[in-house]
C-alpha cells in the first residue's frame, strides 16, 4: 500500500443473485469519474482558497489530506452475502 | 556477524563475561533483531468487521468489510489541519462528554504505536442472532 498517491482507479463489483448459476462481474473505470471530477476541482480550488483562509485552514495541507484519505481506499472490500443475493465490491 | 555480536564474543574471550551471560546476550540479541523485521513485514494493514446475523424476518446476512489502516492514518494525519480554535472546541466536546482526550496529542507516531496495539485487539459480540467480530490482520 505505500507509496499509493492516487486515489482507487478501479473497482470490482461481483454480483450474484440466488439462483443464478453464475454472477455478474463488473469492472468499473474509477478513473474515468476522477477525470470528470477534475475540472470541477479545478473550479473550486479559489473557492477552497478564500474558504480556507477565512478559517484558518492551512490549504495545502488540506489538500494533500484529502488526496491521502482517498488514496487510503486501496484494498477496501466490502462482502454483503444474503439469502437473495451475495454482492463483493472491491477498490483497486 | 554484526558489531553488537562481535563485542560480546570480544567480551567473552576477554573474560568479562562467562559464555552463560554471552548465549543469554547473543539469544536477546537474535529476538530484537526478529522483532524488528517481523514489525516491518506484519505491519497491520487492514481492519476486518464480520458481521454474522440471522433475522427471522429477513433471514441470514454475512457482511465482511476490510478497510485499510491506510484509512485510519490519512485520517489522524487529515487532523492537523484543524484549525487551532476548532480543535479547543472538540477538546471541551470531548472534555464534556469525560473523554480526557486531547486532539493536540495525536501524532503520526502516536498513531503508529496505537495501531500496533490494534494488532492484539479481538472485539467479539454474541449475541443471540448477531455475530460481529472485529480484528485487525
Amino acid at each position: 500500500m505505500k507509496g499509493k498517491i492516487l486515489p482507487p482507479l478501479t473497482a470490482s463489483v461481483h454480483v450474484k443473485p440466488a439462483g443464478w448459476r453464475f454472477g455478474i462481474r463488473l469492472w468499473l473505470p474509477l478513473f474515468l469519474f476522477w477525470l470528470l471530477l477534475l475540472p470541477l476541482v479545478v473550479l473550486a480550488l479559489p473557492f477552497l482558497f478564500v474558504a480556507a483562509v477565512i478559517f484558518g485552514v492551512r490549504f495545502w495541507a488540506s489538500i494533500r489530506g484529502a488526496l491521502a484519505l482517498l488514496s487510503a481506499f486501496h484494498g477496501t472490500s466490502v462482502e454483503v452475502e444474503r439469502p437473495s443475493a451475495r454482492v463483493f465490491i472491491n477498490l483497486h | 556477524m554484526n558489531d553488537n555480536r562481535r563485542q560480546i564474543l570480544d567480551m567473552l574471550a576477554t573474560g568479562k563475561i562467562t559464555a552463560e551471560e554471552a548465549e543469554r546476550l547473543i539469544a536477546a540479541l537474535e529476538r530484537g533483531t526478529g522483532a524488528t523485521a517481523m514489525s516491518e513485514s506484519d505491519k497491520v494493514k487492514y481492519l476486518r468487521v464480520l458481521v454474522d446475523t440471522n433475522d427471522p424476518l429477513d433471514g441470514p446476512t454475512k457482511v465482511n468489510v476490510r478497510v485499510p489502516m491506510q484509512l485510519l492514518r490519512a485520517g489522524v494525519r487529515l487532523t492537523g489541519v484543524i484549525p487551532a480554535s476548532a480543535r479547543e472546541e472538540v477538546n471541551a466536546a470531548l472534555r464534556k462528554e469525560g473523554i480526557a482526550f486531547d486532539i493536540n496529542n495525536v501524532t503520526p507516531q502516536n498513531l503508529e504505536e496505537l495501531i500496533e496495539q490494534l494488532r492484539e485487539l479481538t472485539v467479539d459480540v454474541d449475541n443471540e442472532n448477531t455475530k460481529v467480530r472485529v480484528f485487525c490482520e
